[in-house]
């Protein structure tokens, strides 16, 4: 904690930020808060644990707002691959970003079955080993298709269509959603269209989703679609050899697409 | 809520009636849902097919207006097979004798012929509910907006005691209240009857003690409910009216009845952060402050007093409600002043007793269900534990009485209103923001599709519905969630007003319209 605060504290000193997006613990609770050299004095309340929240969306906010500032951003593992893939997806300057490491717990990575819970360099934490396969997903794999097929659908039925898991995703930054598109989904249906509506998440989520798991945490109907994009992500893995926001080289599959004809046979039959 | 939220997730049996819980308190859905998946039993009785019942381990749908049959039918065979707790009975409550006599005519097959629910059914029910380790109720206005709100309430308070099914974690009896602070509204004595703490209104030694507290003299007659008072406004007796935070030209029954109302005073002042309906009819409106623009503290539908912190300052010239009523009552002779809202929470304190030990400092991080007598009380997650309130459980022999207006020739249909996911209430709020006006911006009616079928009327075709007290014109929404007699609108849109249909009916005791149920016809608009 007081490590991070130092290094936010010397950065904002020192100019080389305008601006820190962290936790700041208020009422005790933590949360976002942007540290400036305005509020230094508040430096203190900045936090570390292993509550998260989905700074990097504050930050593709903020950014936004002001693109001649350069911002610093607390970062674990996955937010610092949602750092790498927004770069690639420029929907961030690679000179107006300054993050700052967190490795996280055993314990929450655990909790999150996470491959690679530290980002590149940290200053609060220790490393732990990251968990090269999810239990829930095996589980699920586990399961013959008749039983996954109507256990995804069970899950799918709970959802209030709350936009919870699209609203918090710090890699949901498109202007136009296809899930408010009511050409394609239905509007004024509980549950939303099913599995259309989760499917069409998990379709977008290719190349984008870094296994924060924030979605999951933020379903008020506790739908498991983190394990669901994690299969989508092993599948991006398998088919296009490509590991969402791990390297700053190669684009995420679905952005190499282009042009391409796809051919549908024995349409008439 | 008898018991808390957090609670209805170890609960082992919940029994759901009368509440689209995931649709209208999603929250607490969630947590049912996180029950079922723990193993819990479900058992959802209600006339639509709505989405919890997807989960359901038993589903009924009993006709409008029937809930005391049934739960007297279900009643009637946890006492044949002695399901129920005898211990509980004895030492925990009276009436009983009563109570069994009325309760004997419910046989499964006498109920089946009220309430369309079969014999078999109601027998599933009353195993997994009685027999479970505890079991939950939830309920909500599908339970109490009937003219026999009160004796269905009432009803669950018998299944509850019947099984010692309350006065024990992740059991009770559990209304769920629409908004965040209805409870509180009710706490603070916003009823005609009570002063703040359910505090008869009556009973003269509580009127010497407010008057000590408050300086000043006051009544001990109950004051009007709303909907006499509306009858009153309308017999020229009330003159003016003061309305905050409601709007009752979309949301009360008969609004055609209500317009008469509060055009016929001499004087209405409309509190609210909108332009409503009801502000329109308005002498003066007075600009009420958002929750993101307020101070103090709510106390939800568990009982639970939060608090709400100021995101945001008042935008142009509105103003803290307590701020402007404080400038009312100053300049009409009774001066009022607090510093600020957590003030008048201490004074809350020192006149109510179940708020006694609930102050700022106490709530800071974490809320406090009352009943918290004082400072050094954690709260009561759960009430009745080793007595009731008047000490032992009344047993209320109630027996089953048919809604006021039932379909006939030319009424042949059902109507019952209720709410939808994206709307709340009047849409004064929900309707001005664009991503929920999106998902649903007008009105609809839920028909059944082989009553559709056989009415002609197609897929969002416009439809006109009538009932005695007016007609609005619609959109069909053809639906398996529907029974084919009857018909679901839900309310919250102003220009095809459900509650133009509605029924003025109430409840004796309650005053609460019956909302739920009236008779109504359906033609198509263009023939």
């Amino acid at each position: 904690m007081k490590a991070m605060q130092a290094r936010v504290r010397k950065l904002l000193e020192e100019n080389k930020i305008d601006g820190f997006i962290g936790l700041k613990m208020e009422h005790g609770h933590p949360a976002p808060f942007m540290f400036s050299r305005e509020n230094l004095g508040e430096m203190e309340t900045l936090v570390v644990g292993d509550v998260r929240y989905p700074l990097n969306k504050a930050l593709l906010k903020v950014s936004g707002q002001y693109p001649d500032l350069t911002f610093g951003v607390m970062v674990r593992g996955c937010d610092e691959r949602g750092i790498t893939e927004l770069l690639k997806w420029n929907q961030l300057h690679r000179d107006r970003v300054i993050p700052v490491g967190v490795a996280c717990s055993s314990e929450l990575a655990q909790l999150c079955e996470c491959y690679k819970p530290y980002p590149s360099d940290w200053v609060v934490g220790e490393k732990t080993e990251g968990i090269a396969k999810s239990k829930r997903l095996q589980k699920i794999e586990g399961m013959n298709q008749k039983e996954r097929l109507s256990y995804w659908l069970n899950q799918f039925n709970k959802c209030i269509k709350c936009y919870g898991c699209r609203d918090v995703c710090p890699m949901c930054f498109c202007e136009v959603c296809s899930l408010e598109d009511r050409n394609f989904i239905l509007t004024g249906k509980l549950p939303p269209e099913n599995p259309t509506f989760h499917l069409s998440r998990a379709v977008h989520m290719v190349g984008r989703c870094i296994d924060c798991g924030l979605c999951e945490e933020a379903c008020p109907s506790n739908i498991p679609v983190r394990t669901l994009y994690k299969k989508i992500n092993e599948i991006v893995k398998e088919y296009f050899d490509y590991r969402t926001g791990e390297s700053s080289e190669g684009k995420s599959p679905l952005n190499l697409l282009g042009e391409v004809t796809l051919e549908l046979s024995d349409v008439n039959k | 809520m008898t018991n808390s939220i957090a609670e209805i997730e170890n609960s082992k049996c919940i029994f759901i009636i009368g509440s689209n819980t995931s649709e209208a308190h999603p929250l607490i859905g969630s947590r049912i849902l996180k029950a079922k998946e723990k193993g819990a039993k479900l058992i959802v009785a209600d006339p639509r097919k709505i989405q919890l019942s997807f989960y359901a381990d038993i589903f009924v749908r009993h006709q409008l207006g029937t809930d005391v049959a049934l739960i007297n039918g279900i009643l009637n065979v946890i006492l044949k097979e002695g399901w129920y707790d005898r211990k509980f009975v004895e030492e925990r409550t009276e009436g009983f004798k009563e109570f069994r006599k009325v309760v004997e005519k419910y046989t499964p097959e006498n109920v089946e012929k009220i309430t369309g629910v079969r014999a078999q059914d109601i027998r599933k029910i009353a195993d997994l509910y009685a027999r479970s380790k505890s079991s939950s109720i939830i309920y909500a206005m599908g339970i109490t907006q009937h003219i026999t709100g009160v004796d269905n309430v009432k009803s669950l308070c018998n299944l509850a005691m019947l099984c010692g099914q309350i006065g024990r974690e992740s059991t009770g009896v559990n209304p769920l209240r629409g908004q965040n602070n209805v409870q509180g509204a009710c706490d603070m004595g916003g009823l005609p009857n009570v002063y703040p703490g359910n505090q008869p209104v009556s009973d003269g030694q509580m009127a010497e003690k407010f008057e000590k507290a408050w300086g000043t003299k006051l009544s001990t007659k109950p004051g009007m409910t709303l909907t006499e008072m509306l009858k009153a406004a309308m017999a020229g007796e009330v003159k003016a009216m003061f309305i905050l935070g409601e709007n009752p030209m979309v949301s009360d029954v008969d609004i055609q009845h209500v317009e008469k109302s509060l055009e016929a005073l001499d004087f209405l002042v409309v509190q609210d952060i909108f332009m409503s309906e009801t502000a329109r009819l308005a002498d003066v409106v007075l600009p009420g402050v958002s929750f993101a623009e307020k101070d103090g503290t709510f106390t939800n539908t568990e009982r639970k007093v939060k608090r709400v912190r100021k995101a945001i300052e008042p935008i142009g010239s509105s103003r803290q409600d307590w701020d402007i009523i404080c400038d009312l009552s100053t300049r009409m002779g009774y001066p009022m002043r607090y510093d600020d809202p957590s003030k008048i929470l201490e004074e809350v304190a020192q006149v109510t007793p179940s708020y006694g030990g609930i102050y700022y400092d106490r709530i800071e991080t974490e809320g406090l269900h009352w009943p918290c007598p004082n400072r050094a009380h954690p709260g009561t997650p759960y009430l009745h534990k080793d007595r009731f309130s008047r000490g032992l459980g009344l047993f209320h022999a109630i027996e089953y009485l048919p809604p006021e207006e039932l379909p006939d020739k030319e009424y042949p249909y059902f109507l019952t209103t209720g709410r939808i996911y994206v709307h709340y209430h009047t849409g004064t709020m929900t309707r001005r923001s664009p991503s929920l006006n999106k998902e649903v911006e007008e009105g609809f009616a839920e028909i059944n599709p082989r009553q559709a079928k056989e009415l002609g009327i197609i897929q969002g075709e416009r439809i006109k519905v009538f009932s005695r007290r007016g007609e609005i014109e619609i959109k069909a929404d053809l639906s398996e969630r529907m029974e084919r007699n009857t018909i679901f609108i839900p309310f919250h849109f102003v220009e095809s007003a459900a509650n133009r249909l509605t029924n003025p009916a109430f409840d004796p005791i309650a005053q609460i319209p019956e909302f739920k149920v009236c008779a109504v016809k359906i033609e198509k608009v263009n023939h």
